[in-house]
């Protein structure tokens, strides 16, 4: 997950008397009831349930179900205002979101968890990993593509950017080899576009093009094959070396 | 062009050759079916084809022409449209770049595409050598159930058929399971060698769908002898080619055992009955253990947290009792392939694998299908 940090509706939100700061995940486990108020109203009972204020403002209400999606919840920018219970009256904690105004009511009867957590930036999700390493075990066992081929070089450059992998069949023709975790159109028009430019230079010319994947969409294949390339499914876990668990004749 | 037929007749053949029309054509005009209408050898026939530049299928049927020709229609349309006439006369006619399906009180115009773009149909390699149609759908059907169909190895997604004079042996595995079954046939010259590796899917659907005739004829031609690595099947006068797998098939005879520890022999249909009704519990990627001793077989699956199953066959078991497992949808396909009313089980250990076969004839020959299959480890 991105935090986006939206100064305007985190200095609102989070900046609490507990804290003072600007950057903190609040986790909170509290019976509650909440009520939306907004383009449409909806109501969740007294429950237990984990209330989440992370450090762009925005409040979420999760039940003890599912990774994703919460109950209900508030995006940035907007406010939360803590009222304490009085004289008999339960804690009210009201989110205003900042430009359409539509509120998010939490009624609580009892707090069974209440901390801060400092985060810092996240550095994003990493999914080209697998696409890298896949490149670079491809090139270490070029052979899987078949018998005599052998590598040229990887990231091979071109004036578009550069080929995954450059090298050379049992019979000696130039191969371009185009690397993805799943094989869509984008990645054959992509490899298209580089054998174009390769089959421009006459040291390498003719070059054909082989698109591996560890998985590739019926209509890549079809548009492949339609322009002459070859279409390669990627064993990961094979090319790694590593065996699956369960026994096998050969 | 003009001609008329029966219903059923033109149902049949164009639902036939609508089988390879392919699914995402890359060039319209292969999403088309061609029908020629034309007088051959004297005969007035109708011969329809289709094309995806991997099969091809062609069929020729006995019509009344009126005016020969040669059109390019939907294949899919055209078979959606003659699935659903009435069972009376059909009959087709041009009109302009249209044509026109009458049937009873039905009509139906349909646009024609442009038959000089649709590319030629692949000939037919020379014959090989024929084998009766039953016994061919029936033998591909057994092995083709161990073809893998993961296309990280293409190689296994298909069944080879290996020809040794009049012996045909068809073999496939997906690494977990092995089928091999002979057959005699005729060939052409008795002293032929070849091998070829088919798609297993397709092989599959062309032997079952060739069974109108008494014969298959098979024709092949090899990377080897100067082809390009191709096999057509033909009879009842249908007629589909493939081209044929690359790549190295494992080298699999060292892979079935010489010598077995114990040999055991279940009656095929309880068992079968035994093994769907155990494996209701074994939840996905958990095995059915069976435990053989000299007259019982015990059927057991599921854990002690979760639900289990356990149930009693008779049997009779030769040699060392033993406790072995197997994933149920292998061993149900293996049960099922055996042309035997006995499944003859032979085993090594629980870690190595298991031979299912018919019960052997009296006279000691060896079965001609053997279904080779690896066992699961046993946990603990």
């Amino acid at each position: 997950m991105v935090f986006i940090i939206n100064p305007v509706g985190a200095s609102r939100a989070t900046r609490s008397r507990r804290t003072g700061s600007v950057l903190f995940v609040r986790l909170v486990i509290a019976r509650c009831s909440v009520d939306y108020v907004g383009r449409l109203t909806a109501h969740l009972p007294m429950a237990p349930r984990l209330i989440l204020i992370k450090a762009d403002g925005s409040v979420s209400i999760h039940a003890d179900d599912r990774a994703y999606k919460p109950l209900n919840w508030m995006n940035p920018p907007c406010t939360l205002r803590e009222q304490p219970g009085e004289d008999g009256n339960p804690t009210v904690w009201t989110v205003t979101h900042a430009k359409s105004g539509e509120k998010l009511v939490l009624t609580i009867e009892e707090i069974l968890h209440d901390s801060t957590h400092e985060l810092g930036v996240d550095p994003g999700l990493q999914k080209d990993g697998v696409e890298a390493h896949l490149q670079e075990l491809l090139a270490e066992h070029i052979t899987t593509l078949g018998e005599g081929y052998t590598l040229i070089r990887r990231e091979y450059p071109t004036a578009i950017g550069p080929v995954d992998i450059l090298c050379r069949d049992g019979n000696g023709t130039t191969v371009a080899v185009e690397i993805k975790r799943r094989g869509e159109i984008d990645g054959v028009e992509q490899l298209t576009r580089y054998l174009e430019l390769l089959n421009r230079d006459p040291t390498l010319r003719p070059v054909r093009g082989i698109f591996a994947a560890q998985e590739i969409r019926p209509q890549a294949r079809v548009l492949a094959a339609d322009r002459g390339i070859t279409c390669v499914t990627l064993d990961y876990d094979a090319l790694r070396g590593i065996e699956p668990d369960e026994m096998r004749l050969f | 062009m003009k001609f008329r037929v029966e219903r059923d007749v033109l149902a049949d053949a164009v639902a036939w050759t609508a089988r390879t029309l392919p699914v995402r054509p890359s060039v319209p005009v292969l999403a088309g079916m061609l029908l020629d209408a034309d007088d051959v050898d004297g005969h007035q026939r109708l011969t329809l084809s289709s094309f995806d530049y991997e099969v091809s299928a062609q069929v020729s049927v006995d019509v009344d022409i009126d005016e020969p020709g040669r059109i390019l229609v939907s294949g899919k349309l055209l078979a959606e449209i003659v699935r659903n006439l009435p069972p009376q006369t059909v009959e087709v006619s041009t009109d302009g770049a249209k044509v026109v399906v009458s049937c009873g009180s039905a009509k139906f115009t349909i646009l024609t595409l442009p038959v000089e773009d649709y590319p030629t149909l692949p000939a037919m390699p020379a014959l090989t050598g024929s084998v009766l149609s039953d016994t061919f759908a029936a033998a591909v059907s057994q092995v083709a159930v161990a073809a893998g169909r993961d296309d990280t190895l293409p190689m296994l997604t298909g069944v080879r058929i290996e020809i040794e004079g009049s012996t045909v042996t068809l073999v496939s595995t997906d690494r977990y399971r092995l089928a091999v079954r002979e057959l005699t046939w005729t060939p052409e010259d008795p002293n032929v060698s070849a091998v070829a590796l088919v798609p297993a899917k397709t092989l599959a659907d062309t032997a079952k769908s060739l069974t109108g005739g008494a014969q298959i004829s098979i024709a092949l031609s090899t990377a080897e002898n100067g082809g390009e690595g191709m096999i057509g099947f033909e009879g009842g006068g249908r007629r589909t080619t493939t081209r044929l797998l690359e790549g190295e098939f494992p080298k699999y005879r060292k892979l079935l055992p010489e010598s077995f520890n114990s040999v055991a022999e279940v009656q095929k249909n309880e068992f079968i009955e035994a093994v769907k009704r155990v494996s209701l519990v074994a939840e996905r990627n958990t095995p059915l253990r069976l435990s053989f001793t000299s007259d019982r077989l015990v059927l057991e699956a599921g854990t002690g947290e979760e639900a289990q199953a356990v149930e009693e066959l008779s049997a009779t078991l030769e040699g060392d009792d033993i406790q072995i497992a197997f994933n149920s949808t292998f061993l149900l396909d293996g049960l099922n392939a055996i042309e035997s009313d006995v499944a003859h089980l032979q085993f090594t250990t629980s870690t190595k694998p298991a031979i299912i076969t018919g019960k052997p004839a009296d006279d000691g020959t060896a079965s001609d299908y053997r279904y080779l299959i690896m066992p699961v480890r046993i946990s603990n």
